[in-house]
């Protein structure tokens, strides 16, 4: 319906924008993209609702904003109808935006229907079917400039309205009434609506700095992705964010920069040692939990972590991709490496318990029958061998099979191939497929606890010295690793440890709310360092192959 | 064999006809298409096809081709597109025996070896008949490596840690290589100062003949071309014309071409694969595009059909 345009009559080829009217509909956005960060902030906490900005409260701010916004997007929209302002509209506002009206609308005629008005289950039906069903008209029967402006606008001027004259404030609360208490605050509300608001006339003014048409629908678009994609990387920031803030005290207690400032450190290396002194003193990482430590920390647990990763790449890299290899290049395709894929991706969709579990009652009682560091390992190592099978095996089927045959045609046999040409061109892929599962077996918290263990706060003395623990035996098998086969902790599993460990259990730690919060930032660095890694590889291994 | 050599005007009459083999007295069929294959060369083949048939599942896609390849000379193969040529070239160094479904009935010598035997070392084979494909295809390697690839994965060339130490390293030889096959292939002067950029960073023309030189590196005895410019410029494709004509003069080349000028430019003697798998004439390259015997390949080369 939005191509009946005379196509004869043309728009003109070069556009004004820097005009006073287009100013209006640029503010428009501006204005909503402001509103929309607001609410964001209002809605996780970060501003209250009855905080005053110059003097007024954040809420009357969020509707005064609503209501010069939607004025802004109506004016706009009938000054364009009139003539007033030089645009391109189609016909129409199109279907998608008289639903996306037409719905909207029916839930707030519903809502002021049966809420403020009182009226009953046929009463609010109709009023909210009349409602909608004349805005989808209006939208979709009338030309794209108002359809497209109108409803949003008025939208935006009603909510803050509603906003400004206190009928939906900070301590409004509605009650559901249902079984179990539900209710909606003003706190949450308000903020919530400024958002949907915000993005209703925000994409209708963005259509309108576009001067509608096909152009408008473009910006119109434009918009909504971009405050969409901001708005997710908002939240992850702020989700950092928090935990840096709450943790960022904890962790940095006691903290002293200097020579000789920090613990001595020594490594055996065959027979020889080498011990430094660290230059600066971070407690928190440096240190377990003691009697006599002037600073708690984790140590044991950073450690315990960092072994248990390398403990299941070790294990699970060379077994997964081998069976990629075998998988790619020399299986037949068939029912088998059908029967393989399938079984791979259920694996790796196996909740994490369950190869706890495995670990718990496989492992354990092949290992000392008690909680260990290499059971640990290996079940972590179990949960990562599919990821890394998946992974390889597109990584070396996206290998161009000219390679392959050039390699063929020079008389290079298979294995010679896959070794110098094959794994070096899947390398990237096959390493990002390790950074996905390394990214996720890192922060796991329940196969450790049921393989591993460790306790609340663990004493330095406790840290996995896995490297110092081996030793040769005059009896085969020749060498041991007692350290291997004790229980170690790990970040995950401490930090669910100190959740649930309760007030009492403080032991020599002073303050265990920041302990805890430290404890969860130096896992998410953690974590994100082996990302680091693995990204850094990554980016070393393309360099290789396309410098 | 110029007994049933027919003039063009005679071969037009019958175009509108059936499309047969037009026999004349006291000749089959059978003989009559028996000497259109048949060239005579002085000198040992080096390459002699006996009988080839080759089959892709119940495809059957090449049908009994037998013909003897001169030494030191270009052939080139030519024909409509499904008409065998490429998997005849692919038969020449057991290439075929890489797709599962394919199989290979007849013999293939080379230098009167049978290469379709019980214990043929295919790695000896293709070194010594080397393979330039389509598609310029150089490893996502550097320029010294992606031709140092063979030879040291077939233990020649010496350069790891381990070489070092035990003092076997030779890479001045690795070196001399490198830049022996890059003048044969005629890259070495525009690729002198930067064999250790990334292969994958040249022109495809300049790809193309890496691919050639890589594929000299071997030291071959009979280079397999497989429609080698079909996806260059007419400069790059000049430039390896001129190259195939050099290399023609210490090697035995094969080359598949689309192109019917290119054959009739680079090749000493020409096949005509017609559609269905079947080898229909061979003979000098002069006499095919000339005096081709059969009418059907006269048809294919004045471009009325293919």
């Amino acid at each position: 319906m939005a191509a009946e345009t005379d196509t004869r009559n043309r728009n003109p080829l070069v556009r004004d924008d820097a005009s006073g009217t287009g100013l209006v509909a640029a503010g428009a956005v501006g204005l909503s993209a402001l509103l929309f960060v607001v609410s964001l902030a209002v809605l996780f906490q970060a501003v209250d609702l009855t905080d005053a900005v110059a003097g007024v409260p954040v809420v009357t701010l969020l509707g005064g904003g609503l209501v010069v916004l939607g004025a802004a997007t109506v004016a706009f929209g009938v000054g364009s109808r009139l003539g007033f302002v030089e645009t391109e509209p189609q016909a129409s506002a199109g279907m998608l935006a008289g639903v996306v009206f037409a719905a909207t609308w029916v839930v707030v005629a519903g809502l002021v229907a049966s809420q403020t008005l009182g009226l009953g289950t046929a009463g609010w039906l109709v009023a909210s079917l009349a409602v909608g069903g004349g805005v989808f008209a209006l939208s979709v029967g009338t030309r794209e400039d108002v359809g497209s402006t109108v409803p949003a606008g008025a939208l935006a001027a009603m909510a803050g309205l509603v906003f400004l004259a206190g009928i939906i404030g900070p301590e409004w609360v509605w009650d559901l009434g249902f079984e179990q208490k539900a209710s909606f605050t003003g706190g949450f509300t308000v903020p919530t609506v400024t958002l949907f608001c915000s993005l209703v006339a925000g994409w209708a003014s963005a259509k309108a700095y576009g001067g509608f048409g096909a152009r408008g629908r473009h910006t119109g678009a434009y918009t909504l992705v971009y405050l969409n994609a901001g708005s997710i990387v908002g939240v992850l920031f702020l989700l950092l964010a928090f935990t840096v803030f709450k943790g960022i005290s904890g962790l940095v207690n006691g903290f002293a920069v200097g020579l000789g400032a920090g613990p001595e450190s020594t490594i055996v290396l065959l027979g020889q040692s080498i011990s430094w002194e660290w230059p600066f003193y971070l407690p928190f990482v440096m240190n377990g939990v003691g009697l006599t430590n002037d600073f708690n920390g984790v140590l044991p647990a950073i450690v315990g972590t960092v072994w248990l990763v390398v403990g299941a790449v070790l294990f699970a890299v060379p077994l997964g991709v081998g069976a990629a290899v075998f998988l790619t290049e020399y299986a037949e395709r068939g029912r088998f490496t059908q029967a393989v894929e399938v079984a791979t991706n259920g694996l790796w969709s196996t909740p994490s318990i369950v190869f706890g579990l495995f670990g718990f009652a496989f492992l354990i009682p092949r290992f000392g029958n008690g909680k260990s560091l290499l059971s640990g390992m290996l079940t972590l190592g179990f949960m990562l061998l599919p990821l890394v099978v998946i992974t390889s095996r597109e990584a070396m089927l996206s290998v161009p099979d000219e390679y392959r045959d050039a390699s063929a045609a020079l008389g290079v046999t298979k294995w010679q191939t896959i070794r110098s040409v094959v794994l070096p061109a899947a390398l990237p892929g096959v390493v990002t497929g390790i950074i996905l599962g390394v990214g996720r077996i890192a922060g796991e918290t329940a196969p450790i606890l049921l393989t591993m263990a460790g306790g609340v706060f663990v004493p330095g003395s406790q840290t996995p010295d896995v490297i110092g623990g081996f030793a040769f035996t005059s009896t085969p098998p020749f060498v041991e690793n007692p350290v291997l086969l004790d229980a170690a902790s790990a970040l995950p599993y401490q930090l669910y440890a100190l959740i649930t460990a309760g007030v009492g259990a403080s032991g020599n730690v002073a303050n265990p709310d920041e302990f805890k919060w430290a404890t969860a930032l130096v896992l998410l660095v953690v974590v994100l360092s082996f990302y680091a890694i693995g990204i850094a590889a990554r980016y070393y291994f393309r360099r290789e192959l396309n410098q | 064999m110029s007994e049933t050599t027919q003039t063009p005007t005679e071969s037009q009459q019958n175009t509108t006809t059936t499309g047969e083999p037009e026999t004349t007295a006291g000749e089959t069929e059978e003989q009559v298409r028996e000497e259109w294959r048949d060239y005579q060369f002085a000198g040992e083949a080096k390459l002699s096809v006996e009988d080839l048939d080759v089959y892709y599942g119940d495809d059957h896609a090449l049908k009994g081709v037998s013909m003897d390849i001169p030494e030191n000379s270009v052939t080139a193969l030519i024909g409509p597109s499904g008409c065998g040529k490429s998997t005849f070239l692919r038969c020449l160094n057991r290439m075929n025996d890489r797709v599962k479904s394919a199989r290979i009935d007849g013999s293939v010598e080379l230098d009167g070896e049978e290469i379709y035997q019980e214990g043929v070392n295919l790695v000896e084979l293709r070194k010594r008949v080397g393979m330039v494909f389509q598609s310029p295809n150089p490893f996502p390697k550097s320029i010294a490596e992606n031709i140092s690839y063979g030879p040291r994965k077939h233990g020649d060339i010496e350069t790891g840690l381990l070489a070092r130490l035990l003092g076997r390293s030779n890479e001045d030889e690795r070196d001399e290589l490198v830049e022996r096959c890059l003048r044969d292939a005629a890259l070495w002067d525009e690729v002198s100062d930067r064999l250790d950029d990334n292969a994958l960073g040249l022109s495809g023309g300049q790809q193309q003949r890496l691919c050639i030189a890589r594929c000299l590196s071997v030291d071959p005895e009979v280079i397999l071309m497989d429609e080698p410019a079909s996806a260059l410029d007419p400069i790059a494709t000049a430039k390896i014309e001129d190259l195939i004509d050099d290399l023609s003069e210490h090697y035995t080349v094969v080359i598949v071409t689309h192109n019917m000028q290119q054959a009739a430019r680079i090749s000493d003697q020409t096949a005509v694969f017609l559609t269905g798998g079947e080898l229909v004439e061979y003979d000098d390259t002069e006499k095919i595009f000339e005096q081709p015997e059969s009418q059907r390949v006269e048809e294919y080369i004045s471009g009325k059909f293919g």
